[in-house]
């Protein structure tokens, strides 16, 4: 109910503005009708062909100004009453330039409309520049402003996820505020051992952070996915390049732009937890099963149920016994009936966004100014969490003479979190596995109780709060010298200021008469702060030339990367006064007034790259293109004689639709482009800074051995490293192919790659264990990746003035380990051959329904049965399938050649993403849907979330809505009898709970990830009142979810979460409202 | 013209960025590189004192002694498992078939001796250069703290494997190298090198520890060490004699492998080892025993009861040197472990002690086995004992340790209240032998108060800071006693005084001889494992020098040690031992509404039937425990098995027998085999 009120009173204020603004309007509008009764009506006919006089059907016309129009008929004829001498009237039709004409006096018209050469000439940001989209050669995926227009997102990387085939946006650890999604390109790049494989992120130039931007500023994402299109980055670009081109201003008007939107989160898939009554029924079947006897006695059923029925008030604890001033242990004794995911997360929460932005310029100097506000609050009920993110950019462009212009980009980021200590990553886990619904949130008297219970910490043991500043500082002079040459020469400088506080508060529990005392006594004052200084120059030319038909443009540049960081954190213990929290107001004593020594630490780190490249493209006649890339890049994280690689690219196109015997074809399809490319990459985003020094691990007042009462000082062995450690090569083969037909109605594309990551840094082999320390990473795997991406779009406006798109685009991939040292074909690590993500697990043959069942399977098993897997099988235990005959289950020796009795089962990779975007207008109403999801992927999700009870005990199980659905064979059972259930009988005991045919996930789903409609208000109103334009929208996020996963889990966030149990901060459906208004 | 000044500008500031060739070369900044430490003294005793715990990748703290975990009963809890104590749950071990090779992982591992191996390999030249800044003497004493730490983790594995490689330097990632260094020493051999390990420690280390706490090892515990790692292979060479656990012994492994094929015993024969360790044993245990007086017991006379007897335990030092905060005023404690709310190192001790020990209790076996004040045997005619009917009663004109260290309902557990402690329990309860909980269950119905501290500010939950013990003079004594037996046959002025001084502490009758006289081993076996050696029972002088450290080492985690030594577990080959717990179906069952004490229905029966035992049987409560019928024994379990994947790595061609390493007698190298014999 809560959502829907708050819903509903922002729509209100929202139906608020519309009308005043359509006051506005139609006072405006009674205006301009006086004014145009002055002048005579009149009616128009007319007809619209194209270049070779043929009829268009369909074509739009508008009156300039207003909505009202009509289009043309099957004969391509039009007739448009109402018309006045001034009017002008707007032709437009897909595939064809828009036109103009003023009806002046006449009363028919013949319209003439051209083909749509400014859509052939769209041009594209590549690396270092820009081409025209038909002359692409590499694989390239673009993304306008629309996309991310009105998403309702925290930050730019979700508006991202499902826009462009083979980008992979993944929210898997959950949407805490300030989590940010995980990027790659083309699946996985590297297995993530020693180095990763993230792409690179580039804006306006420079490396820089998606996560922190205002979607409002992005002009244009190019996604550069092939080597061949990002090999000009050369190491930092192995897996891909991210390329973001913020708005500039344009010479003429000065436009201004804001645009606000108001939102409502409220949590999705938030796990619902058993009544106490079923959990400790479940509980104690668990421990029961297992002959562990019950852990919640038949005196505590009683006072559960009691409590349950209002029978003990609000005594949601008794009296400890033994102990009569205080309350009872909260697991012991506790009698509430608590859904703890419920008591700490709200069901909405609001936030708000803010924007504005003003552009112009003259013919000299332009410029783009923007401001924006993001104010997020944040899921947390107790405690309470929020964001705020301040965007400050500027961009400006002066030109000192007709050959220099100089720019200067600068943008201020501010982003400022604010949370409870307590929520930590494993706030979560913590929920699940100790949050038994038994235990009180409240003590008898109303003071928040924890005996332990995670919400007293939450909500006064302290916060943490973060500050992070990102400052980009970039001049640009680019000169042209002569015609077709230009140099660029950018200086690229950023600052990450980072500081983080945290204050871990003494919290105070109550005993039975209301007294407070000491729960928690630690307290301390922790602060960090680190600075990182990126330095970016980048110098490069390029020279275009046109001879005849043989195009030619070379380029040939710089460009090196230096970073340098520094940090520095204290934390110190004993706050004096809990509301100052700051080092000063610390004593550096305990609780007890021992002296504790402050933990400091503070350190600087760098790195360097530098690179030498140089491109050609030659094409002739926009009918046969050919491109070359090579990169000779070194870097500072390995020695000498390692540092250095050449990296070479090539790509080569050929438009059909260009060629003469084409031509009858060309007015169906204007396009018809095969590509293919090849370039090798190399990647040395080593984890390490520093692979290849060894270093002594040296800490200060940290010893776990305490020497006179105080934490000594420590050092250990340094671990090994391999000195030879070098490039990993990235190869590429990519082929595709690009359509647009029907006057660009209908769009392809089509990319098919495979691509070699051959010298990776891989999981070091194994050794004999006498090594007594890791074996270091070397460059000792290869692996290959294959997949393709297509996107397809239909766009058409009808008869009728709608206008429609449909998109649907879709990737996939598959890696494969083609060479790895795993001599013993150990199971648990890499094997040549094997596909990444494979998942190996045992046959289920099902439940035994009865112990005869279970003692029938076991006797065919003569050697021993399902010993291997635990002991004392009886009915509701699973039955497993001796797939090597071998009168055993086991998993053998665990080696590719002994398996023993798994195979596999699935894989886990993500496969056939995708996405379909659908868009219609008309009339300014406009609608956008935009659904996303993955066809295909297994998951088994081992954790105790999924299973209930599990192996590690009490203290690591919990007990969902869904663990109900377990077996229970007595008739006798307070719970019922459950034969043909989902789980097999609780125990805390792994024996059932291997991986396994019965219980592996589905993880394929579909989403809507963004509903949105908007209205534009008609301009003749809004001109009025000096505003170009209004809209207003209402859009949804994450509405709604198809999927056949267990209903626990989020299939974005099923691998999340501490240990990758899938148990995560909840993600939101985002309901939001706000208007977007030029001047 | 001016194309030309472009190109020159645009080359010269690219030159100007490339020229400079060291802009690659970024070392790192904030690391320390190994030439640059370990030659200052504080340098070698920050690295010495992170051998003893340290964080593991995890950030878990690891402890390299047994100490007091964060959910654990601590040290008091180690001996779960062995006849003295058991947990709610049987274990394994005793379940011959369910001990299984691993496929991988376990104890085969050689990370902190690698550890040790690094310091050594780098400070010995250096410090035999005279090039370590500071005290000499502080000097020698962290190097000799290095070697200790080495012997401690060598004598970890001999008592896990026997045989196992010496590898005494860091090794390089070589595949041949390693597998090389596989290769198994005869245990003797690896005993031998850890004696030599702590004879350098012995020569190089101050008497008493250098941080004046005993937080820090000193020549003491070094002799201790030494003591007990000689002791514990002359016990085991002379009790597997002949057997494929001893090396050139029937069936040895060992004796596959080409470089153990024609091992010599270095002083020639199996027995002329026996005596070199027993030697060995007795010159060291006789130096910390003469230098280290026992701590005194105040309480010798089972005079106090109820509060008093909480109030004089309080400040008896011989109680409140297992839970004191600080014990480094007890004489008898060489090197303890402290622990600080403020550092985080805390743990949940002291709550487990005011309750159910989480859930490890002590056996009727362990009970038993104490003597009466008299110095009798419970079972002798004339002893006294009034029968177990209750605990207060068993505790009558008992040794004096059961009467302090046994806990019974009523008894005052807290004297110093504290709000800090919202879990401590301030008066004894009735042992709550149903909970389904194996963390507070009382598994047995006994329970003790050794480590307990009387100050409720411990009893935060998780929240404890007592200290552990790691090393107790008095094991020297002990040690000094049975080594002099097993080697004269008698026992010397000097073993007979400490034991006098021993069991004049305990409150029991010093005239040992007497007891000696009237034991009768075969009662005894009922109740202790230790009563036998390879199936056989042992005289009755050697019996109640084993008695002694039963009672006196009572949940000091040296159990399985000495039964494994002893081989004390060859008679459970053949007859099933029944773990017990006190006298449930005596008076003691209506300490309890009866409707919980479920019984005969199967899985939720919550105690084991009367029909059984009128002793709580904590294994025995279902028919689907594997442990129904009682404990059982295989050979193998005398020893670990070695994981599978250890013999694939070092083999070609994925043929396990070209390893040079064998698996331990009664295992199979098959991942998930169970013991053979």
């Amino acid at each position: 109910m809560k959502i829907k009120n708050k819903f509903l009173f922002i729509l209100t204020i929202s139906i608020l503005i519309m009308p005043s603004l359509w006051a506005i309007g139609k006072s405006s509008a009674i205006d301009s009708l006086t004014s145009q009764q002055q002048q005579t009506e009149g009616t128009i006919k007319g007809k619209v062909t194209d270049k070779s006089g043929e009829t268009l059907i369909g074509v739009s016309i508008k009156i300039k100004g207003t909505n009202s129009g009509t289009i043309t008929d099957v004969n391509g004829s039009f007739t448009l009453s109402k018309v006045t001498p001034s009017t002008i009237l707007i032709f437009s039709y897909i595939g064809m330039n828009s036109i103009e004409v003023k009806v002046e006096n006449q009363t028919s018209l013949i319209v003439k409309l051209e083909d749509n050469s400014v859509k052939m000439d769209e041009v594209v940001v590549v690396g270092f520049g820009t081409q025209k989209k038909v002359n692409l050669t590499g694989a390239v995926g673009t993304v306008d402003s629309k996309m991310l227009q009105d998403r309702p997102v925290q930050n730019v990387a979700q508006a991202l996820q499902g826009v462009v085939p083979g980008l992979n946006i993944s929210q898997s650890s959950g949407g805490n505020l300030g989590n940010n999604p995980s990027i790659n390109i083309r699946g996985i790049g590297t297995i993530g051992a020693g180095s990763n494989g993230s792409p690179l992120i580039l804006i306006d130039g420079t490396e820089g952070d998606i996560n922190s931007l205002n979607p409002q500023d992005i002009d244009n994402i190019s996604v550069l996915k092939d080597a061949s299109a990002s090999s000009i980055y050369g190491s930092r670009a192995a897996f891909g390049v991210i390329l973001i081109t913020t708005k500039k201003g344009k010479a003429g008007k000065t436009t201004v732009n804001y645009s606000n939107s108001f939102r409502l989160s409220s949590p999705i898939n938030l796990p619902q937890m058993m009544n106490s009554y079923d959990f400790a029924r479940f509980f104690n079947a668990a421990n029961e099963n297992g002959g562990g006897g019950a852990i919640f006695s038949d005196a505590r059923i009683q006072s559960i149920q009691d409590y349950q029925n209002g029978k003990l008030g609000n005594k949601t604890i008794p009296v400890s016994a033994n102990n009569p001033q205080y309350w009872g242990d909260g697991y012991a004794t506790g009698n509430d009936n608590i859904d703890w995911y419920k008591a700490i997360y709200k069901s909405s929460a609001p936030s708000m966004d803010n924007a504005i932005s003003v552009s112009g310029g003259n013919e000299n100097v332009t410029y783009y100014l923007s401001g924006d506000y993001l104010n997020q609050v944040g899921l947390m009920k107790i405690g309470g969490d929020n964001s705020q993110r301040y965007n400050l950019t500027g961009n400006i462009s002066i030109k000192l003479s007709p050959a220099v212009t100089i720019a200067y980009n600068s943008k201020f980021i501010r982003q400022d979190f604010d949370r409870p200590s307590a929520e930590t990553n494993g706030l979560n886990q913590d929920l699940a596995r100790q949050g038994w619904p038994t235990l009180p949130l409240y003590d008898p008297n109303g003071y928040l109780y924890s005996s332990p219970s995670p919400a007293l910490a939450l909500q006064n043991g302290g916060r943490t709060k973060t500050q992070n500043d990102a400052t980009y500082q970039q001049v640009q002079l680019i000169v042209n010298p002569l015609k077709g040459w230009t140099i660029h020469a950018d200086l690229n400088y950023r600052v990450y200021d980072n500081f983080n506080h945290w204050d871990d508060q003494q919290t105070y529990n109550h005993d039975v008469n209301g007294n407070a005392y000491l729960f928690n006594s630690y307290s301390d004052v922790h602060e960090d702060a680190y600075k990182e200084n990126y330095f970016n120059p980048n110098i490069y030319t390029d020279f275009t030339k046109k001879i005849n038909d043989h195009n030619f443009k070379v380029l040939v540049g710089y460009q090196s990367e230096l970073d340098y960081t520094r940090s520095v954190a204290v934390t110190r213990q004993g706050i004096i006064v809990p509301s100052l929290p700051v080092l000063n107001q610390t004593t550096g004593t305990d609780a007890s007034n021992i002296a504790q020594s402050p933990t400091v630490s503070g350190d600087y780190q760098q790195w360097s790259t530098t690179g030498v490249f140089g491109r050609i493209n030659y094409n002739y006649a926009e009918k046969y293109l050919l491109e070359a890339n090579i990169r000779y890049d070194g870097t500072s994280r390995y020695q000498q004689d390692q540092r250095w690689t050449v990296l070479p690219s090539f790509s080569a196109g050929w438009n059909v639709a260009n060629e003469l015997f084409w031509e009858s074809l060309q007015k169906y399809v204007s396009v018809l482009k095969l590509r293919v490319s090849y370039g090798e990459l190399g990647n040395q985003n080593t984890s390490n800074w520093y692979p290849t020094y060894l270093t002594m691990p040296v800490g200060t007042s940290n010893g776990s051995w305490l020497v006179n009462g105080l934490q000594p000082n420590t050092a250990s062995a340094p671990g090994l490293i391999t000195s030879t450690l070098g490039w990993e090569k990235v190869s590429t083969w990519n082929g595709g192919v690009d359509v647009s037909a029907f006057n660009s109605r209908l769009t392809l594309s089509y990319d098919n790659y495979v691509r070699f990551t051959d010298n990776m840094t891989g999981p070091a082999p194994e050794l004999p264990t006498t090594l007594g320390t890791s074996v270091p990473a070397a460059n000792n795997t290869n692996m290959k990746t294959a997949g393709f991406e297509l996107n397809l779009a239909w766009k058409d406006r009808l008869s009728n003035g709608l206008g429609y798109s449909i998109g649907f685009l879709m990737a996939d991939s598959k890696s494969f380990i083609t060479n790895y040292p795993n001599p013993t074909g150990n199971l648990s690590t890499y094997k040549s051959g094997q596909q990444i993500g494979e998942i190996w697990g045992y046959q289920t043959i099902g439940i035994a329904q009865t112990n005869d069942q279970m003692d029938a399977h076991l006797a065919a098993l003569a050697n021993g049965g399902q010993n291997s897997l635990g002991t004392n099988w009886q009915a509701g235990d699973i039955m497993y399938a001796d797939l090597n005959k071998d009168g055993k289950i086991d998993g053998g020796a665990g080696t590719l050649s002994d398996h023993g009795d798994l195979k596999i089962i699935g894989n886990n990779s993500p496969r056939y993403t995708f996405g379909i975007n659908l868009g219609a207008d008309w009339k300014g109403f406009d609608f956008k849907a935009f659904f996303q999801g993955t066809m295909k992927r297994d998951y088994f999700q081992g954790s105790y979330y999924f299973w209930g009870a599990s192996s590690s005990g009490e203290w690591w199980s919990t007990g969902l809505q869904q663990h109900l659905d377990y077996f229970r064979n007595d008739p006798n059972d307070p719970m019922g009898l459950n034969l043909n259930s989902y789980y097999p009988r609780p125990l805390f005991n792994g024996k059932n709970q291997q991986t396994q045919t019965a219980y592996l996930q589905d993880a394929s789903y579909i989403r809507l990830k963004n509903l949105q409609f908007g209205y534009t208000v008609p301009q003749t109103l809004t001109k009025k009142i000096a505003i170009d334009k209004i809209r207003i929208f209402v859009s949804g996020d994450n509405l709604w979810t198809l999927t056949k996963l267990a209903k626990m889990f989020d299939p974005e966030t099923v691998d999340g979460g501490a240990s990758n149990n899938g148990n995560v901060y909840p993600l939101s459906t985002v309901y939001a409202c706000g208007l977007s208004i030029n001047f | 013209m001016k194309t030309y000044k472009f190109i020159f500008i645009f080359v010269a500031v690219i030159g100007l960025f490339s020229s400079c060739q060291d802009f690659l070369d970024r070392p790192p900044l904030s690391q320390i590189t190994p030439d640059q430490y370990l030659n200052q003294e504080s340098q070698l005793a920050s690295y010495a004192i992170n051998l003893y715990a340290y964080k593991d990748g995890n950030g878990n703290i690891v402890s390299v002694f047994p100490t007091h975990g964060a959910w654990s009963f601590g040290t008091f809890g180690i001996d779960v498992n062995t006849d003295n104590m058991a947990s709610k749950d049987y274990n394994n071990m005793y379940v011959p078939g369910q001990l299984k090779v691993a496929q991988s992982g376990g104890d085969w591992e050689f990370s902190n001796i690698r550890q040790c191996n690094y310091f050594l390999e780098k400070v010995i030249p250096l410090w035999k250069a005279g090039k370590i800044g500071g005290d000499a003497g502080n000097i020698n004493n962290y190097i000799g703290e290095v070697y200790t730490m080495r012997a401690w983790n060598y004598f970890t594995k001999l008592q896990k494997f026997g045989d196992f490689p010496i590898i005494k330097m860091t090794l390089t990632d070589n595949m041949d190298v390693l597998t090389n260094a596989s290769k198994r020493a005869p245990c003797n051999e690896v005993a031998r090198f850890i004696i030599a390990d702590l004879d350098s420690a012995i020569s190089l280390m101050k008497t008493t520890s250098i941080d004046g706490k005993n937080n820090r090892l000193s020549k003491n515990t070094a002799l201790l060490l030494k003591s007990r790692v000689a002791l514990y292979e002359a016990s085991w060479l002379k009790n597997f004699k002949g057997t494929a656990f001893v090396p050139n012994g029937t069936d040895w492994p060992g004796k596959s492998k080409d470089y153990n094929a024609n091992y010599l015993f270095p002083s020639g024969s199996i027995d002329a080892e026996i005596t070199y360790f027993l030697t060995q044993s007795i010159d060291a245990s006789a130096q910390v025993a003469d230098a280290i007086p026992l701590v005194t017991n105040t309480m010798t006379a089972e005079q106090q009861t109820g509060l008093a007897f909480s109030q004089a335990s309080d400040v008896n030092p011989y109680c409140s040197m297992f839970g004191s905060v600080d014990m480094s005023g007890f004489s008898e404690v060489l090197l303890w472990r402290q622990y600080s709310k403020g550092s985080g190192l805390t743990h949940n001790v002291p709550n487990y002690e005011e309750s159910g020990n989480d859930g490890i209790g002590l056996t009727r076996g362990m009970v038993d086995g104490f003597l009466m004040a008299n110095g009798l045997p419970i079972y002798a005619p004339e002893s006294g004992y009034m029968g177990d009917d209750s605990i207060a009663q068993l505790k009558i004109n008992r040794d004096g340790r059961l009467w302090l260290f046994l806990k019974q309902p009523g008894q005052i557990n807290v004297l110093y209240p504290s709000n800090i402690g919202d879990h401590a329990t301030p008066v004894e309860l009735i042992p709550d032998i149903t909970n389904g909980s194996a963390e507070t269950v009382y598994s047995t119905g006994y329970t003790i108060r050794k480590g307990l501290n009387y100050n409720q500010n411990q009893c935060a939950n998780g929240g404890g800071y007592t200290g552990a013990i790691v090393f107790r003079a008095v094991e020297a004594y002990l040690n000094y006693i049975e080594a002099y037996y097993l080697l004269n046959g008698n026992l010397d002025s000097k073993a007979q005084s400490y034991w006098t001084l021993i069991r004049q502490r305990a409150g029991v009758d010093a005239d040992f001889n007497k007891t000696i006289a009237a034991t009768d081993v075969s009662q005894e076996a009922k109740n202790d494992w230790g009563a036998y050696s390879g199936g056989q029972l042992v005289d009755q002088t050697l019996y109640n020098i084993r008695r002694e450290r039963r009672c006196e080492l009572m949940a000091e985690g040296l159990r399985y040690m000495d039964l494994q030594r002893w081989r004390a577990m060859d008679q459970m080959i053949t007859t099933h031992y029944h773990i017990e717990g006190f006298k449930l179906w005596g008076p003691i069952k209506n300490w309890y509404d009866i409707s919980i004490l479920k019984f005969g229905i199967g899985d939720a029966s919550t105690v084991s039937d009367p029909s059984l035992s009128t002793y709580l049987r904590p294994y025995e409560r279902t028919t689907t425990s594997l442990a129904y019928n009682g404990y059982k024994w295989a050979m193998a379990h005398y020893l670990q098995p070695i994981a599978t994947s250890n013999f694939l790595i070092t083999s070609k061609n994925n043929d396990v027998t070209t390893s040079p390493i064998y698996q331990n007698p009664g295992w199979l190298v098959t991942a998930n085999s169970g013991a053979q014999n």
